[in-house]
């Protein structure tokens, strides 16, 4: 993330020295290739060329018209859909259809992309993970005389006393700055001051969160259901095809406008869930508002005409008496269609809508009913309706009672979910860490002669940043204070 | 309030006109000094390593005067609108295009307060100008909200705080331009090239938390809104995009060698891409087409 500039233990040059190593070697044992690996895996480079390489591919996705989820598994809609954009690219269509352009995201490229930086995350967080360890619980305490000339941040304070009097008050300083201090001493007193030790693990909680929302993503995608193009007529109840016995019932819809614009002001539906038949949940969704059941989620998406359609057979039984809603378009001419099957029998009906005023065959406020062998798709019959009145096609009596509404809700359960919402707290925490509580290191050292008069070095590992940069020079300023008070004059 | 709103507007473009005309004075007669110290001439020089006569001093004073006064009129369109909409003004191209404005205006200023750098306001003015004569173009009439935005909150806060990362990135674009522009180790007045990096850097630091910030609020709401929280939107994938160039950004500019230019150039992809995402929905349609723009 935004701090390993200052830690100087980064996987950053590259495979280099392992280079040698091989070379030397003259082989390629599969502990040499383990180590390139790894090399590879921890390189500060190879990570940029993913991410960029990641932001390409999104690059394209946002560019060329991606195909609607789920049409690759349907071979003849995919070929439909194909032809529909061939227009637009030509005899790239088909090579483009090759390279998974079109599905971009769920291409091979790109998942072999997300698991290299799955892989690189992972082992840059180990990579980096001990070093990190190590100066949080093991930090160097005696350094160096040449550090504290060389040091970004470095002073010298003339002091007087006992080498456990100077240590004392230094400590005291320190502690009142909320640096824990640690000290050794081998002739030459060393302090080591620091805060926010924990600060830098930020870094890895940020990068280990990427895995964890790459995780979520799997989880949805492998034992998630989704249904966005769920439809149910007002007044009937469809069934969701997740094999939990749901289905949804819906009330009533309704759309309003704003009288002035025309624009949507609002879309709710009226739905009540039912389990296994039994009454479960109910409530008016809107777009913002979406029903939560038993892990299922009905949000509203879509919405149409149905028609209120009843059959009756030759003896006056009413074998379907619901709403259908008409919710697919037909491209070339503009109608709406829907369809129903007629239980015991091999028979699909179409139901189609009108296109409006300049209809020639279906006019507002008419429905056509055409009939199809199901079995081989062959017309049977058809005909068209005039509202409230009924037509006898293939022995049966079709009425079209009124028109109305059906509303289109996407219905998704995704366990993975509350993964994507861990990673997305983990890297926000991450962040704050890192930026809010970076780790301040301050070593001392201390030589005291036999006259009591001594030299205290200071140096700071901070950046030269303005922020760190106050900071070592408040704590000067406090230490010098220190060894100035009027007791010591 | 929406009268008073157009007036703070219309105060705006012009304080900002006025402080980049100056600004480029201020350039100008700076670049001038460093020629004249160059060729040997009597100039003063001044703390930031760039010549400062005292007409140069007095020419920036003045533009960061009035390039504040551009700012504060611009705060007072955001709560004038605020108040005439009911909801933060972000909800349409017109209202999203000002508030970005005064993003750029307010991330600039922050750093010129810290960097003291005024030259980044020749390419962070130009930028926030355009946005608001942009707008200009654009019908300010006052609409009510179409269902999917109807989350007052959500829509505030999504939006408010990718004006935060938008401003951020601008100021990052304006350093590393500076940067780029210069020959190899810094001449013509202009900043010095460690300082404009480490403005870039500073601004990135900022931005990109906030750009996180912004996906992760646009994933909770498209749960909320649309049924999933990931639906490969041209925006959305737009806006990870450039989550991902600056994310490489931070990680390149770790690497030797590929600090200074190489991550300058870097960042100029990730402004570019910043203005993709800002303005992808006029053209990519999809489902953050708001725009108002038919």
């Amino acid at each position: 993330m935004t701090q390993q500039a200052q830690t100087g233990r980064l996987p950053a040059d590259g495979p280099a020295p392992t280079d040698d190593v091989i070379r030397r070697e003259a082989g390629f044992g599969i502990d040499d290739l383990l180590e390139r690996l790894w090399d590879l895996l921890t390189s500060m480079k190879f990570g940029v060329i993913i991410i960029l390489a990641l932001a390409a591919l999104g690059l394209v996705g946002t560019m060329v018209i991606q195909a609607p989820p789920g049409i690759s598994a349907d071979p003849a809609a995919k070929a439909d859909w194909l032809n529909e954009v061939r227009p637009r690219y030509g005899g790239w269509t088909g090579i483009m259809d090759q390279l998974q352009v079109f599905t971009i995201f769920e291409s091979i490229w790109f998942r072999a992309l997300a698991a290299l930086l799955t892989a690189s995350l992972v082992a840059c967080s180990a990579h980096r993970l001990p070093g990190l360890w190590k100066s949080a619980t093991k930090p160097h305490v005696a350094i160096g005389e040449a550090f504290f000339t060389h040091a970004p941040q470095h002073e010298f304070i003339a002091v007087r006393g006992t080498s456990d009097e100077i240590r004392e008050r230094v400590s005291r300083v320190l502690n009142k700055h909320r640096y824990r201090v640690v000290s050794e001493d081998d002739g030459v007193l060393h302090l080591y001051a620091d805060k926010f030790r924990w600060g830098p693990f930020g870094t890895v909680i940020g990068h280990l969160s990427l895995v964890v929302i790459l995780g979520g993503a799997i989880v949805g995608s492998m034992f998630g259901f989704r249904d966005s193009n769920f439809v149910v007529a007002e007044g009937s109840v469809a069934p969701v095809t997740s094999g939990e016995g749901i289905s949804v019932g819906l009330v009533q819809f309704q759309d309003a406008y704003y009288t002035e614009t025309g624009a949507p002001a609002d879309y709710a539906s009226e739905i009540v869930i039912y389990k296994d038949g039994t009454e479960v949940a109910s409530q008016t969704i809107r777009v913002n508002e979406p029903l939560r059941y038993g892990g299922l989620s009905f949000y509203q998406s879509f919405y149409g005409p149905a028609a209120a359609m009843r059959v009756t057979d030759a003896a006056g039984n009413e074998v379907m008496a619901d709403g259908v809603p008409l919710a697919w378009s037909d491209g070339d001419t503009g109608r709406r269609v829907g369809s129903f099957v007629i239980p015991g029998a091999d028979l699909t009906v179409w139901v189609i809508g009108t296109a409006g005023t300049g209809d020639p065959i279906i006019a507002p406020g008419q429905m056509r009913v055409e009939l199809y062998q199901g079995s081989q798709g062959t017309s049977v019959d058809a005909a068209t309706i005039d509202q409230r009145t009924s037509a006898e096609l293939a022995g049966y009596t079709f009425s079209f009672d009124r028109e109305m509404q059906y509303t289109g809700l996407s219905v998704a359960r995704d366990p993975g979910t509350p993964l994507i919402w861990l990673g997305s707290f983990l890297m926000i925490a991450g962040f704050v860490l890192v930026l809010m509580f970076p780790h301040r290191r301050v070593w001392g050292r201390l030589v005291v002669r036999s006259d009591g008069r001594g030299m205290l070095s200071l140096a700071g590992a901070g950046r030269r940043d303005v922020n760190s940069n106050t900071e070592f020079t408040d704590l000067v300023t406090d230490v010098r204070a220190a060894f100035t008070t009027p007791t010591d004059a | 309030m929406y009268k008073m709103s157009e007036y703070a507007f219309i105060a705006a473009i012009l304080a900002t006109g006025l402080a980049l005309i100056l600004y480029i004075a201020y350039a100008l007669s700076g670049l001038r000094a460093a020629r004249m110290q160059t060729a040997g001439g009597n100039v003063r020089t001044g703390v930031m390593g760039f010549s400062g006569g005292p007409r140069t001093a007095a020419l920036g004073r003045y533009a960061t005067i009035l390039g504040w006064l551009g700012f504060a009129f611009l705060s007072a369109w955001l709560v004038f609108r605020t108040i005439a909409t009911g909801h933060g003004p972000f909800a349409n191209m017109y209202e999203f295009s000002v508030s970005f404005a005064w993003g750029v205006l307010g991330a600039y200023y922050w750093f010129e307060r810290r960097y003291h750098q005024r030259m980044l306001g020749l390419f962070a003015l130009p930028v926030a100008l355009a946005l608001m004569l942009y707008a200009t173009t654009i019908p300010s009439t006052v609409e009510p909200l179409v269902p999917a935005l109807q989350n007052n909150l959500l829509l505030s806060v999504h939006v408010a705080v990718a004006i935060v990362a938008y401003g951020s990135f601008t100021i990052a674009f304006a350093a590393a331009l500076l940067f780029v522009i210069q020959p190899e180790g810094g001449r013509w007045g202009l900043p010095k090239p460690e300082i404009l990096d480490d403005i870039s850097y500073k601004a990135v630091v900022v931005g990109f938390p906030f750009l996180t910030a912004v996906i992760v609020l646009g994933a909770i709401w498209a749960d909320v809104a649309w049924g999933r929280y990931w639906s490969w939107d041209p925006k959305e994938t737009a806006s990870l995009v450039t989550w991902l160039i600056y994310g490489a950004y931070l990680h390149a500019r770790v690497v030797r060698n590929w600090r200074g230019r190489k991550a300058a150039y870097l960042l100029m992809l990730g402004f570019a891409a910043t203005l993709f995402t800002y303005f992808g929905n006029l053209f990519f349609g999809g489902l953050h087409s708001y725009s108002g723009l038919g």
